[in-house]
């Protein structure tokens, strides 16, 4: 594939979940090496060997997972590598100095000497971009950069791409958000398995031409989908009261949540980022104590549930920190897939692992989730972030769960594998189990679940059933307006 | 190239590398002749590893053959035992740097059992070794509960552990309580003698030291291996060391994986100790000196912290460490093989620099290209 970058100009790479973005500007910034091909630098081919060859040719990438140190200061961070000297020893000051006259020249508001845990997240990516810059970065590669941010967030890096592009600097965005895209970009590229299918000009075109250039021939309806069918609720699978629990750190993030969740339903958790949903979910799936409060589920004491015991009753769980929480990458693909079910037929026999049942049961899921490639050998960080999260959702239906905890399950997702994780969802509702949906999306909340709570500041601040979505009472409820409501 | 051959291969040509320096290190210290001397010396410990062929081919008694291959085997064994020991913890993700202090325990278990206890052989090799595990276990038990219950990390307590155990054993049980009682006037140093019931068997007769020790090392790194990566639990095991997190997720009761494991990695270490009491010692003599915990640490780490792995590098270098007291008859220090050894933990510990050269030379690494579309020849071991 072919793509030409022009100088100044704000360019987006868009496309689905492995289709070759991240691949593309890897080998732009040094870290894959083209099989044919070359990469040339205003005229010159040059050869990347490294990043450091990238960097000196002035390209800059910002990672969609940050390359930070986190108990080091910004400007330590942005020198990082190549500090600043005097008599071969560091010199700090001049390193702030520097690092304070990069951010006023491109209008950041960044303190050089804050630790950079301390920052938001939305900050870190702004010390990411200072970084690239101070390296005399002119053309800036942002991977995925809004998925970890919050909407606010999200409009302020539009803004400083503009300015970017407008101080001179050249912007390369690689995204499947079609709506931000059209927002900032110039000029789109669209890929497709591997190769450039088209390039158009950002007032030109439609997000649904996008998404359908993105796709394929084969359009699959994301945006719209229907409305589920109406299904009579069965029976009462989580009686929740008063559940109190404390956050990470150490304060109280649930506060009195009172919850039911029945057969064969949707329920929506919908709320502002850090109001209590993540412990919620953890307490459903036995990964966080009770403080007080219980109630029953599937059956059981809410109360002291462990993950084992939670697995053992039923409880299917696709959290939102997949690496950490969901898989171990440093695994294969079929041991990921056994995870948590390892103990059981076809994954075992007695107490022996049954490779040749794990093998064929990983070589159906990852055919019937199409996921690329469907190699049940490779080691599972080898595959893309869809990929993964198709395996992990795979993995958790297959156990034919009847309660089924899912967190941002479609995060960082491209159209096609969201309409996929949805029709997944949906199928199993049809089929009986009770779904609680946490996304910080409302409009995936809204769009799949038959009732919806809302927390904020972990009290739940509204309920509402599905067809009553009144999305400006739900967003003041988010905000924490409260009033009595049945 | 197959996934395992990869694997395997930095730590190959670390040792390889490792071989070469100090051949250049003997070679270049001479005043004359050194490459000659150099390449003397090595075969000489080479003869002294795996038996002096060109003597017993022409016409020398076996002995000549048995004696070194059981010293060679029996130093296999113990680097076995403890570099299984560092590896078991390190798949867990733990960092056993304690296996010399559970060792020591285990010597000391083994050699009670084995003098204090009258039983038929039958069971009383078994009692021994039973005990010696149980020691070593305990041990390390200690540092597992500080780990798992006060967060105290292990690399700190196990480093303490070992000067507790040492001063406990070397310097009061052995010269005192358990101090053996002399006999016939003549004063001892040490625990009193084990009975025979309770001493390896020599399996190549009474001139080679090679006894039931080796094969059970063998054995223990082949049950290892089966364990991690053929069973239910050595499968959580290794996922909790790569991933507690979602190991915990799963449903794994992480804790008890980790005890366990760090439990397993005592046993093996206190085994060693066993194998070196009731196979070679007869008695925990005044002072166990030999730093087989130590070494297992370098063992653990050329084998790539695979069980059979280790047995191999420990086949290597209980082979050439054999072998070094042989090259002195050249004038060459008996302590070379231990510095191939070193510098073999050296190089290995670049390990990543290895994988990135041997990659460079060959096409892009299948396993860590990113799968862009979908490839039918899809890449895999």
């Amino acid at each position: 594939m072919s793509l030409d970058i022009h100088a100044g100009e704000l360019l987006a790479v868009v496309g689905e979940n492995g289709a070759g973005k991240s691949s593309l500007m890897n080998v732009l910034y040094g870290l894959y090496h083209p099989d044919s091909g070359e990469v040339s630098v205003e005229g010159r081919p040059e050869r990347f060997r490294s990043p450091r060859d990238a960097i000196d040719r002035g390209i800059g990438m910002v990672h969609q997972h940050f390359m930070l140190v986190p108990t080091l200061t910004v400007a330590e961070n942005v020198v990082l590598g190549r500090e600043p000297t005097r008599w071969g020893r560091l010199d700090m000051e001049r390193a702030v100095r520097e690092v304070a006259d990069t951010c006023a020249r491109f209008g950041f508001t960044l303190d050089p000497r804050a630790r950079v845990d301390a920052l938001t997240v939305g900050s870190q990516q702004k010390v990411e971009i200072v970084k690239a810059l101070h390296r005399g970065a002119r053309v800036l590669v942002l991977d995925e950069p809004t998925a970890v941010l919050t909407p606010q967030e999200a409009d302020e890096l539009a803004r400083v791409m503009k300015d970017l592009v407008r101080a001179g600097r050249t912007v390369v965005l690689i995204s499947h958000k079609l709506k931000e895209v059209l927002g900032v970009a110039d000029r789109i590229a669209v890929m497709r398995r591997g190769r450039l299918v088209t390039e158009v000009r950002a007032a030109d075109t439609t997000a649904d031409q996008l998404a359908a250039l993105m796709v394929g021939d084969a359009p699959r309806a994301a945006t719209d989908e229907p409305a589920p069918v109406a299904q009579a609720p069965g029976e009462v699978l989580v009686e929740a009261k008063a559940l109190h629990a404390l956050g990470d750190n150490h304060c109280p993030a649930l506060r009195g949540v009172d919850l039911t969740v029945r057969a064969g339903e949707v329920v929506g958790i919908a709320g502002v980022d850090g109001n209590g949903q993540r412990e919620l979910a953890e307490v459903l799936t036995g990964l966080r104590r009770l403080t007080s409060g219980g109630g029953t589920l599937l059956g059981g004491p809410l109360a002291r549930l462990t993950p084992a015991v939670a697995r053992e009753r039923g409880v299917g769980h696709v959290p939102e920190d997949r690496l950490r929480r969901a898989v171990v990458k440093a695994l294969s693909v079929e041991e990921n897939v056994a995870l948590g079910r390892h103990t059981k037929p076809p994954f075992a026999k007695g107490p022996w692992i049954d490779f040749a049942g794990r093998r064929e049961r990983t070589r159906e899921l990852l055919a019937a989730y199409d996921v690329r490639p469907p190699e049940p050998t490779l080691v599972l960080q080898a595959l893309s972030g869809g990929n993964q999260q198709k395996v992990v959702v795979a993995r958790e239906l297959d156990a034919k769960p009847r309660l089924l905890v899912v967190v941002q399950p479609t995060r960082g997702l491209d159209i096609g594998a969201v309409a996929q994780v949805h029709a997944r969802l949906r199928e199993a509702r049809r089929q009986g189990t009770g779904v609680v949906l946490v996304s910080l999306d409302l409009e995936e909340v809204l769009a799949l679940a038959d009732r919806v709570y809302v927390l904020f500041e972990g009290r739940v601040t509204g309920e509402f059933t599905r067809p009553d979505y009144d999305e400006r009472e739900l967003g003041r409820r988010m905000l924490g307006a409260e009033r009595a409501h049945g | 190239m197959g996934e395992r051959a990869r694997q395997a291969l930095p730590s190959v040509l670390s040792v390889l590398l490792s071989l070469v320096v100090c051949w250049l290190l003997i070679a270049l210290t001479r005043d004359a002749d050194g490459f000659t001397t150099a390449t003397a010396a090595y075969l000489q410990m080479l003869w002294g590893g795996i038996g002096d062929w060109p003597t017993f081919l022409g016409g020398s008694p076996v002995a000549v053959l048995t004696r070194p291959i059981g010293e060679a085997a029996m130093k296999a064994a113990l680097l076995t035992l403890t570099g299984l020991s560092v590896a078991v913890a390190f798949k867990v993700g733990l960092f056993n740097i304690g296996a010399q202090g559970q060792m020591l325990l285990g010597a000391l278990a083994a050699a009670v059992v084995g003098s204090h206890v009258e039983l038929p052989a039958l069971l009383h090799i078994p009692a021994a070794l039973l005990g010696a595990a149980l020691a070593g276990a305990a041990w390390a038990g200690i540092a597992a509960a500080l780990r798992l219950y006060r967060g105290v990390h292990e690399v700190i307590s196990t480093i303490m552990l070992n000067w507790v155990a040492l001063r406990l054993v070397d310097n009061w049980l052995v010269v005192g309580p358990l101090r053996g009682v002399a006999q016939a006037g003549a004063s001892i140093t040490g625990t009193a003698e084990i009975h025979a019931s309770a001493a390896l068997p020599r399996l190549l007769g009474d001139v080679s030291r090679l006894n039931l020790g080796f094969p059970l090392a063998m054995l223990a790194a082949v049950a290892v291996w089966l364990w991690l990566e053929r069973t239910r639990t050595g499968f959580e095991t290794r996922a909790v060391g790569l991933g507690d997190e979602a190991a915990r997720a799963a449903g794994i009761p992480v804790a008890r994986r980790a005890g366990l494991a760090m439990a397993l990695a005592g046993a093996l270490a206190g085994s060693a100790g066993a194998v070196l009491v009731l196979g070679t010692e007869g008695r925990y003599p005044g002072t166990l000196g030999a730093p087989y915990g130590f070494d297992g640490i370098a063992i653990s780490l050329i084998g790539n912290n695979h069980p059979l792995g280790v047995a191999l590098a420990a086949l290597f270098f209980g082979a050439i460490r054999a072998g070094g007291t042989r090259m002195q008859l050249l004038d060459v220090h008996k302590s070379f093989p231990e510095l191939i050894q070193g510098l073999a933990l050296l190089f290995v510990a670049g390990r990543l620099i290895w994988l990135s050269v041997l990659r460079r030379r060959r096409a892009p690494a299948p396993v860590l290209s990113a799968p862009t579309a979908p490839t039918p020849e899809a890449p895999h071991a």
